[in-house]
């Protein structure tokens, strides 16, 4: 019976457990150990990797015991790099900015500030990956002393060579207990990655299948098309909008949080020529650039992205066939709206023929709705010694499916 | 000319539809136009699923009219918009939500959420759209509301044939493509196509009704529980460096014994003092002013402070909440009297507190100088009952926003989970 059997293990009375308890004991953590592996794409690791191979600071925020510490041990050897972790919450200030140690003649020697011993180690190595973690638990002097490793790089008398990347872990403000929160200049030299857990996949690891991703690899010959590419996207967007390239954050819920500034949109260039040169996802790159500059302007930048991808609209105008029509509709009307505009920057006859011989293509492709708007501009822009082409012909469908909203708009008036 | 596909659906029906409920809701046809339109004879009207396609079934389309339809697409792309695949999951996993009947519930909630506000201004409202009204539940309420306030049963009984898709409700249908089909949008693509419709929206803030506008405002930026926020801001206030805690050197470091002849000094920590002080023209309810000072209370204890350390300065009009609450808490309440903030703060001041915590709607002068101490503010939003929050008899008046040096948080905004 149960009882009994616990009453008998508590009797002091009865014999120690044997060795031999003990070693069946290692034989089930053993099997409990016993997991494997899956491949899975994993965006979230993908970013980190890309933005420690940057070598731009990463501040992981996440809830305690969601694996942030388990995504750095895999991003350490995928790296190749060996991992320090320090928990900032169990050190004074002085462990980071070193301790005073009294010489023969502090007078004429000064007090040289000791660094700590994990510090050592990592210099003379030469290369590793710092993780700093629990930066929200640690007293706000420690934290302070933090920042200044992460930021110079300096551990007392000691730089930590370039070889060592560093990245963070803090807490989100609303479960930190004692308030930490990032000013903003130290917020903007920060790439933030939100860590989360995803249902699925801790159901299934504590099943015994945890995943593994793939990492992504810099593909050595795509790097000066990515730096060209970076290069476009950042400055074409800030060519549009010099307001987005200075923007303090305002309102509360934004605190702590990414921010667009010259330094961060360096900061965002470099992630989208890694994240080219490794031909990563859209999905990885909106977490990196979102966490770098904001995610209005960030969301913005993708948007500049996606729009480098859209066909040239003076292809079209001087081969109508030639080029391909996005098959998404809000992109292709973005694409005849462009060609549309191109006409009215300059008109000409055959720049005018062209484009109508496109609305016929995309008519005959696509959805007939999205040649309406363009349609019309384009008619409006007709000079007086232009004969209507042929092609116009093919429209008429056009004209008929515009009425019939207008005939449900009328319709719709007339019910209420 | 009409154009049919092979298998009869009336392609110019539904994009003559569509056409038109771009021209009423031009900032959603960045929307309309990116859904990918798939033929369904397995789909009962119309739906879309969490990557952006539109299940369309042709005896549907030939049953409605064209104005009907226009408000079907309106609709559905709304579901998308709105996130209500992403909400009803995040919902479903805090309440642990199982099975299709809950998932019906909150399609019918998540059309709810869309229809109050989704018509009339040109659009008609179509067929059978299900109406808080019809269930006995008031309007202009969130999905998340209205799935606490009704249950199925007989009087969802008609619904019960309702069907959006997995876009509305998060669950995968048999009948839809997946994440491997075709023409399927990526996160990052909705997001893009969310932002692009939101940024027209706040462009060009007068032709969108409020309901979108808050939406807009909000698609990228969930407000956050404002409880949350205030705890943040008045930890900060009472823990950061040189408030409650600083080095000294009255007292021996305890690494000395290993370093002799070096004098480090101590980290000490002095409990807060936190002093409330409450301006409130009766504007707030007494519920929410109450959790806000409890709230205070509760943060300035967790942060070490002591009970008789926090210290509340009241107004007139407050005095009757606060004077009841702390007495339960054991706080001391210090005067009342002025309706004007700057004496409220003056009064503060007298007690040396290291972080003042304002209660107020907002209408009120504010002192002209910083004080020596942090300062948040937890702000009262003062609505009118059209939602605007400016006077309605003279449409320039701006109350004076609280001053830079003020962290402010607004208080009784509603979280939504975008």
């Amino acid at each position: 019976m149960p009882t009994r059997t616990l009453y008998a293990a508590l009797n002091p009375a009865d014999p120690i457990p044997s060795p031999a308890q003990l070693d069946v004991a290692e034989d089930l953590l053993t099997l409990l150990r016993d997991t494997t592996t899956e491949p899975r794409p994993d965006t979230q690791l993908e970013a980190l990797t890309l933005a420690v191979a940057a070598d731009l600071p990463v501040l992981l925020w996440g809830e305690p015991g969601i694996g942030k510490t388990a995504a750095l041990t895999q991003l350490a050897a995928a790296l190749d790099l060996p991992l320090t972790t320090v928990i900032a919450s169990v050190h004074e200030p002085s462990d980071f900015s070193g301790l005073p140690v009294v010489g023969d003649d502090p007078a004429e020697q000064g007090v040289p500030m000791a660094p700590p011993d994990w510090a050592v180690r990592l210099v003379r190595a030469g290369r590793g990956l710092l993780f700093l973690d629990e930066l929200s638990t640690a007293p706000p002097a420690v934290q302070a002393a933090l920042l200044r490793l992460v930021l110079e790089r300096r551990i007392g008398a000691l730089r930590l060579p370039p070889g060592v990347r560093i990245v963070a872990a803090a807490n989100p403000r609303s479960s930190a207990a004692d308030g930490w929160e990032l000013s903003p200049p130290l917020a903007n030299r920060f790439v933030h990655l939100q860590w989360t857990h995803d249902h699925e996949v801790v159901v299934r690891g504590l099943g015994g299948t945890w995943p593994r991703a793939t990492l992504p690899r810099l593909d050595p010959e795509k790097l000066p098309e990515a730096v060209d590419f970076a290069r476009r996207a950042v400055c074409g967007l800030l060519t549009g909008r010099p307001k987005l390239v200075h923007q303090l954050p305002s309102s509360e819920t934004r605190r702590g949080g990414a921010w667009p500034s010259p330094r961060s949109w360096e900061m965002a260039m470099s992630l989208i020529a890694f994240a080219t040169a490794a031909g990563s996802s859209r999905e990885v790159l909106s977490l990196l650039v979102r966490g770098t500059v904001g995610d209005g302007p960030g969301l913005e930048l993708l948007a500049c992205v996606d729009r480098m991808d859209l066909p040239d609209p003076e292809i079209f105008l001087t081969d109508p066939t030639a080029g391909e029509l996005p098959a998404r509709g809000d992109l292709r009307q973005a694409v005849l709206d462009g060609v549309v505009a191109a006409v009215r920057n300059r008109p000409d006859r055959a720049r005018w023929d062209a484009a109508w011989a496109l609305l016929v293509r995309a008519l005959e492709t696509g959805a007939p709705d999205l040649v309406v708007v363009p349609a019309t501009t384009l008619a409006s822009l007709r000079r007086e010694d232009w004969d209507v082409p042929p092609a116009i012909e093919r429209l008429a469908g056009v004209v008929t499916l515009s009425q019939r909203a207008d005939r449900a708009a009328e319709a719709a008036k007339a019910r209420r | 000319m009409t154009a049919q596909s092979a298998t009869g659906l009336d392609l110019d029906k539904l994009f003559a539809a569509r056409l038109y409920a771009a021209r009423a809701r031009p900032y959603l046809a960045t929307a309309l136009f990116a859904l990918h339109t798939v033929e369904s004879r397995q789909v009962p009207t119309m739906a879309v699923d969490r990557h952006w396609r539109c299940y369309v079934s042709p005896g549907f389309v030939d049953r409605m009219s064209v104005e009907d339809l226009a408000g079907v697409w309106v609709h559905e792309v709304s579901h998308l918009l709105r996130d209500h695949h992403g909400r009803s999951d995040r919902v479903a996993r805090e309440r642990e939500l199982t099975g299709p009947g809950e998932r019906l519930r909150m399609n019918i909630a998540a059309d709810m959420e869309i229809n109050d506000d989704a018509y009339g201004d040109g659009l008609v409202t179509p067929e059978g759209a299900v109406q808080p009204g019809k269930l006995g539940l008031p309007a202009g309420n969130l999905m998340e509301d209205y799935l606490r306030w009704f249950q199925l049963g007989p009087r969802t009984q008609e619904l019960a044939w309702l069907d959006c898709g997995s876009g509305a409700d998060g669950l995968d249908r048999g009948w839809e493509l997946g994440p491997d089909g075709a023409h399927g949008l990526s996160e990052q693509q909705r997001d893009a196509v969310r932002f692009r419709v939101a940024q027209g929206i706040t462009g060009h803030p007068g032709s969108a009704p409020s309901g979108w506008r808050r939406w807009a405002e909000d698609a990228f930026h969930p407000p956050q529980p404002w409880r949350e926020l205030l705890g943040a801001a008045v930890r900060s206030a009472v823990s950061a460096p040189g408030v409650g805690e600083d080095y000294t050197y009255g007292r021996p470091s305890r690494r000395s014994v290993s370093l002799p002849g070096i004098v480090l000094p101590s980290l000490r920590r002095r409990p807060p003092r936190v002093c409330v002080v409450i301006d409130t023209s009766g504007s707030v309810s007494d519920a929410e002013l109450g959790s806000a000072l409890l709230e205070v209370a509760a943060i300035s204890r967790a942060v070490g402070g002591r009970r008789d350390l926090v210290s509340v300065v009241s107004c007139d009009a407050a005095a009757q909440v606060a004077q009841p609450l702390c007495r339960a808490e054991g706080i001391e309440l210090l005067g009342g009297g002025g309706t004007d903030l700057r004496t409220g703060f003056a009064k503060a001041l007298r007690g040396q507190p290291d972080a003042v915590v304002v209660l107020t709607d907002g209408q009120t002068p504010w002192p002209e100088s910083r004080p020596p101490c942090r300062t948040v503010v937890g702000l009262f939003p003062r609505r009118h009952e059209d939602g605007a929050s400016y006077d309605e008899d003279d449409p320039d008046y701006v109350p004076d926003t609280p001053p830079d040096w003020a962290r402010v948080v607004e208080i009784g905004s509603v979280p939504v989970g975008r």
